[in-house]
């Protein structure tokens, strides 16, 4: 009994001792002493504390938006000092109809000879930036920082946009040690939630009694402990879509008394009908007059679907050129981007949409939310940031993107190439088609050369490019000066020096792009001894493995599907023979993610070897990562492997 | 007054004959040698800024410039910059086809205003009036004009001819006119090879120049502003954010700034000046006394940059940033002279311009307002010392390539003073690698490599400091991408700021370093500093070749060789020695398995003529061949 009565003292002393208190300026010793993150060495400040609240008000018969923010944040590196700069978003015209930033307060806290020194942000150093005629930004750093310093703000903001909630972040570059998110709203809202990256997180949701209304409040609680940060690793897509976040969408809005009744969006039916019904949307979709001229030239030139389609897509092209901002909606209407030569990409593609459909096919526009705008998994409008065309073929899909310039028939520019496609039919109704893996980017090259016995090589080096990597070739080189791509070849393959080159159909999209030079390398195999040492794939050999880090936490993302395909035949110099070749290797990842051949063989003085390499899934799982980079290695160290020769 | 009258006729009539309403857009009428390699072409422009009072003065701009291109897209955008006391008085643009017809008009309503905010700053109180353009067909032109009224008389924005790389002029035009009280100073460069025509009278200077060829940018080739023609003015009496001044030469500007810009700013707590005084107490070697400051600097505060009106050439109270603990290249600078000054040090605020691609100087010939950034000037006995103040990594006294080898205005209470920047020796930017490695019988390496790089080398591998292990990690596989399959065992990276030596030490094991081919092993002996690269070939260089700064790489690695083999082929010992370095590999045997070898490559900084592209060349293609250097192994 003795004992239990220890234990038990024990624990609650453990309890008390360790238990933080997160009240603003309770900021304890031991918080300013901590020397790293315990859960995290390497980290440079962590959250020690993030609290939100959001809720909804009614004021004069207006729903205002509110935000509470709490931060209590620990520095333990100079390098970590950034994060005690804060800078807020406050977006509106003008003075009555905008967010606004109140109540702030900020404190820096040290330790100096063991006792707690306290630093406040004086209103001084809080500067207000009038970043653009819609947003101002809120900007303030800390004062007095030194390293372990602890500093703590908290603000509120108002805001008239109640529908626009801003995402809760649960997931930072920096660990969170302690999350508390509520958001609250009236009962007169429903909401569409969305919750994304690989970081697991609970949502609670619950109702309470809102006394000031008479009415129940929803509420969406998180409350998290020890998140990790999240880090930055090559070929993903964006990061920011794989950091752990609650986004919430209104869906609708039911207010009897303040006369609301909106319905936002509840399903995809619904979130395309109602885009549909945006006159800057489906209204646009009707306007065809403008074009009335040129859709009876269009229709006397093209006469097969096909022909349409390719015809529509470089009209459109040629018609209005992209001023470099997406957008779903139409942003000045076709008509006046038609007769100005410039529109948004809404404007490029419902043309485009418009301009198909009065030629008869069956094409309908397809909503998109692009790379850096994150992936649409649940219903919604603000989900989607950019929109295509597509045409229903007797042969499938067929996507077109107008805005890019060296685009074609189901090879899309990159920023488009997100998850999946949202198709909005004319009777409202919705499909599905998978951005990602519409065509394979495919290269092949054939190389041929012949070594002379002082290992000079002589060759022609020829290669093809179809689908994303002859837009990727295009878009590249499409403006540049032809010295200039031979330069940059010469120099990137290991400077060969080319001789003769041609570059056909840079220009014509619909014809295959073919690269042609003849080429020279003194010295481009090694000579040692009596022995010849030849790297077969010359420059072409892949020499560096792109995956060099030892696990890996977010799937590898390569954009499209990809074929490289390498057939070599060599002349071996007179007065040699073989005295070994590298042996043929063929692996084969689980589940057809890809593959790597490589076969060899010789046939009198000639060698001749075909490499390929296929990766048939353009997003590969993190689970497959130790595959993917086996195979990386196999294939640098054998496209490396070297033909040996001897003299006779 | 008579002559100033009839001259200002004379220039509004010359304006009145080059204009929109005039001129001809249409493209075909630009001749094929100013197409030849250019992106744009300007057909005319008339600069003329008009200094009515030393605190005031309009700045006018009509220009016209054609896009051949879609390189050239970012010129047919207009950005003016503007604020407080730089009003923009009116802008309009035009936009024309290839045949010179109108197809755009663009009112000043059209831009959108834009906060300046640089990125760095957390604030800054520019703003930018900006209006882009997105071209529907090339060749276009635009045509536009504006007019800038500001009381900024420190800053007159010369004459840079030809300032973009593939631009050619067809016509251009800068006029300066002041008034007679005013003694304008001013330094003409780069004028040889150019038909400049310049007209000086009382209260008026102007260039003119016409057909001036495009250039292409090549790798290795001075900064543009280096050769191209440059007219930088100033005058004896202007207004500074509100305060006049009155300056005929360095040192009155320097007095100038001084009792204006930095006297009132030296305000350090006693608090603090105890603090620092105990801090240094016993000690009387006023160098080490700087070390001292220098650290404390280094471990109180942080770069955080704040552009207000006057605080963007004023620095900050040093008893605010001694509160705050942050501030900009002024602030801390400012900070650190007074620390200095509290334990009896001599130290002096200096104007500069930072930048590690150029070494770009003040203009001694034209005392004015000049300089992007501030140091600080520490003189010790027959020591010139420079202080950089903003970087917390940075060793004492060792800037680095961001302000080295320059000329900077030191202000002093008596007056500015141009002085030189230090000057790193090709040998100080030294890297030096001491390493071994083992290769085994299957063709993997085990490594043990330690590096230490002082110099302008220093700065390329300080990130590494800051860097957590994941990263860190990353960044030495990237470093040594000829090496694949790495897996790090060991790593450290230390910056010896007392010593001003990086230090780095490396363990690591690879797969296949060596390949494997039947009975033989082929390796490279270089493993851990292989420089492949090589310029690329030219068939026609233009400009001059300019290395801005050498480098000095020496590494000794001692090499073991794998059990089951013995050698069957070894490089000769290589030695090329040329004007632009030398390189020298050395293979030795030391016993039955092991080897030796050193590498030495020097790079020294210079000037040379266009004609040497190729010898040149030659020099990297050598030093890149025989630093991939290879032995091979034989089964015993």
């Amino acid at each position: 009994m003795k004992k239990i009565g220890v234990i038990l003292l024990l624990l609650m002393f453990s309890q008390t001792s360790f238990a933080q208190d997160y009240k603003f300026g309770k900021v304890s010793k031991q918080e300013l002493e901590e020397q790293f993150y315990p859960l995290d060495s390497s980290a440079n400040a962590a959250y020690l504390y993030k609290k939100r609240r959001t809720y909804t008000t009614i004021t004069n018969g207006q729903i205002r938006l509110i935000t509470d923010v709490y931060v209590r944040l620990k520095i333990y590196n100079k390098e970590g000092f950034d994060w005690a700069t804060e800078s807020q978003n406050l977006y509106g015209t003008s003075n009555s109809n905008s967010e606004k930033l109140s109540n702030l307060k900020a404190v820096t806290y040290n330790l100096e000879n063991g006792k707690i020194v306290e630093t406040k942000l004086d209103k001084d150093n809080v500067f207000t930036e009038q970043a653009s005629k819609y947003k101002k930004v809120k900007k303030f750093t800390m004062p007095n920082l030194k390293k372990g310093s602890v500093v703590e703000w908290k603000y509120k903001i108002y805001s008239p946009f109640f529908t626009m909630i801003d995402d809760v972040v649960v997931q930072y570059k920096i660990p969170v040690k302690k999350y508390d998110a509520q958001i609250s709203f009236l009962s007169y809202f429903s909401f569409n939630k969305r919750q994304k990256g690989y970081y697991p997180f609970k949502i609670i949701e619950s109702s309470k009694r809102n006394i000031d209304f008479h009415t129940q409040d929803k509420v969406i609680k998180i409350s998290e402990k020890n998140v990790p940060a999240i880090i930055q690793e090559p070929y993903v897509n964006n990061i920011n879509n794989y950091s752990a976040a609650l986004q919430l969408e209104v869906a609708s809005l039911t207010a009897p008394t303040l006369g609301l009744f909106e319905n936002y969006a509840t399903s995809w039916d619904e979130i395309a009908k109602d885009i549909f019904k945006n006159t800057s949307f489906g209204g646009e979709l009707k306007k065809t007059g403008h074009l009335k001229d040129d859709i009876i030239l269009l229709k006397s030139k093209f006469t097969t679907p096909n022909a349409k389609i390719f015809g529509a897509l470089e009209y459109v092209k040629k018609k209005i050129k992209w001023n470099g901002i997406y957008g779903l909606y139409s942003y000045n209407g076709l008509r006046k981007a038609y007769k100005e030569g410039v529109g948004n990409i809404a404007d490029i593609n419902l043309t485009l949409v418009v301009v198909l459909k009065e030629l008869g096919l069956n094409a309908s526009p397809v909503l998109v939310s692009t790379r850096n705008h994150g992936i649409p998994l649940y219903p919604t409008k603000r989900g989607f940031n950019y929109v295509i065309a597509n045409v229903k073929t007797a042969e499938g899909n067929i996507l077109l993107d107008a805005s890019e310039k060296y685009s074609l028939p189901n090879v899309l520019p990159l920023r488009a190439i997100n998850w999946k496609g949202t198709i909005v039919k004319k009777d409202g109704t919705v499909g599905f088609v998978n951005l990602a893996s519409l065509t394979t980017s495919f290269e092949e090259t054939n190389l041929n050369y012949k070594i002379t016995n002082d290992g000079l090589i002589e060759g022609m080096n020829r290669t093809k490019y179809k689908n994303y990597a002859s837009l990727k070739y295009r878009k590249k080189y499409g403006s540049t000066k032809e010295d200039d791509i031979i330069s940059e070849i010469e120099e990137k393959n290991d400077d060969i020096e080319i001789v003769n080159f041609r570059i056909s159909n840079l220009k014509d999209i619909f014809k295959p792009l073919v690269e042609i030079y003849k080429f020279e390398k003194e010295e481009g195999v090694e000579i040692i001894g009596d022995k010849m040492y030849i790297n077969p794939l010359l420059f072409i050999a892949t020499s560096e493995n792109p995956f060099k880090i030892a696990s890996r936490e977010y799937p590898v993302d390569f954009g499209t599907p990809w074929e490289e395909k390498v057939n070599v035949l060599i002349q071996i110099p007179e007065g040699y023979t073989i005295e070994s070749l590298p042996e043929n290797l063929g692996i084969e990842m689980t589940e057809n993610l890809g593959l790597f051949i490589y076969m060899i063989k010789k046939q009198g003085n000639q060698v001749q070897i075909t490499s390929l390499i296929k990766i048939n899934n353009s997003i590969i799982s993190a689970n497959y990562y130790q595959e993917l980079k086996k195979m990386f290695k196999q294939i640098v160290s054998k496209q490396n492997e070297k033909i040996i020769l001897t003299k006779i | 007054m008579k002559k100033n009258n009839f001259l200002l006729i004379v220039f509004v009539l010359f304006v009145t004959s080059i204009n929109s309403q005039t001129f001809d857009f249409n493209v075909n009428l630009i001749s094929d040698e100013l197409k030849t390699d250019a992106n744009s072409v300007i057909r005319f422009e008339n600069y003329h800024i008009d200094m009515t009072s030393q605190r005031e003065m309009t700045i006018k701009l009509k220009t016209a410039i054609t896009i051949l291109n879609k390189k050239a897209k970012n010129h047919a955008n207009i950005t003016l910059a503007h604020d407080k006391r730089r009003i923009v008085k009116s802008v309009k643009a035009y936009y024309y086809n290839a045949y010179g017809k109108e197809i755009k008009k663009v009112k000043k309503k059209d831009f959108k205003d834009y906060s300046a905010s640089d990125g760095f700053s957390l604030y800054n109180d520019g703003r930018y009036l900006h209006y882009s353009y997105t071209p529907t067909t090339y060749p276009f032109t635009v045509y536009y004009e504006y007019e800038i009224k500001t009381s900024n008389t420190a800053f007159i924005s010369g004459w840079i001819l030809n300032g973009s790389y593939n631009q050619s002029i067809e016509k251009s035009k800068f006029e300066f006119t002041y008034p007679e009280d005013i003694k304008l100073l001013k330094s003409e460069k780069n004028f040889e090879g150019y038909t400049v025509q310049k007209t000086e009278k009382t209260g008026l200077i102007a260039y003119e120049v016409e057909n001036v060829k495009a250039i292409e940018s090549e790798v290795h080739s001075p900064n543009l502003g280096s050769f191209l023609p440059i007219v930088r003015l100033g005058v004896n009496k202007f207004n500074l954010e509100g305060i006049d001044g009155e300056a005929n030469n360095w040192k009155e500007f320097g007095k100038w700034y001084y009792n204006n810009l930095i006297q009132s700013t030296l305000d350090l707590p006693q608090v603090t000046k105890d603090e620092i005084k105990k801090l240094t107490k016993g000690i009387d070697n006023p160098k080490e006394k700087a070390k001292i400051v220098y650290k404390y600097v280094q471990d109180k505060v942080r770069y955080i940059s704040v552009q207000v009106g006057i605080g963007g050439f004023k620095p900050m109270q040093a008893s605010a940033v001694d509160k705050l603990s942050y501030g900009d290249c002024k602030a801390l600078t400012n900070y650190t002279a007074t620390l200095l000054n509290a334990v009896g040090v001599e130290a002096y605020h200096a104007l500069i311009y930072g930048g590690s691609r150029g070494k770009k100087s003040i203009d001694a010939n034209v005392v004015s307002q000049q300089g992007n950034h501030m140091v600080l000037y520490v003189p010790i006995e027959d020591e010139n010392l420079w202080l950089e103040c903003t970087s917390q990594n940075t060793p004492f006294a060792d800037g680095g390539d961001f302000t080295d080898d320059r000329d900077a205005l030191v202000i002093t209470p008596d007056g500015g003073v141009i002085k030189h920047t230090r000057v790193y020796d090709d040998t100080e930017n030294l890297q030096k690698i001491n390493a071994s490695y083992t290769l085994n019988n299957d063709g993997s390496i085990v490594a043990d490599v330690k590096m230490v790089s002082s110099g302008t080398q220093f700065d390329n591998h300080l990130g590494f400091e800051s860097l957590s292990d994941k990263k860190l990690d990353k960044q030495y596989k990237e470093f040594w991408d000829n090496i694949n399959n790495m897996n790090i065992t060991k790593m450290n990276a230390v910056n010896n700021k007392k010593e001003g030596k990086f230090e780095e030490s490396v363990s690591f094991t690879a797969d296949n370093y060596g390949a494997i081919n039947g009975d033989r092993i082929l390796f490279p002996i270089n493993a851990f500093n292989v420089v492949s690269y090589v310029p690329k070939r030219m068939r026609n260089r233009k400009l001059p070749i300019e290395i801005t700064r050498g480098f000095y790489d020496v590494d000794a690695v001692e090499v073991t060789l794998p059990s089951d083999y013995k050698i069957e082929a070894i490089p000769d010992t290589v030695s090329v020695d040329t004007k632009y370095g030398t390189y020298k590999l050395t293979i030795e045997k030391i016993s039955e398995n092991k080897l030796k070898y050193t590498r030495e490559f020097l790079l020294k900084a210079g000037k040379y003529p266009k004609e040497e592209y190729g010898d040149y060349r030659n020099f990297r293609k050598k030093v890149a061949k025989y630093d991939k250097s290879k032995i091979v192994l034989i089964k015993q």
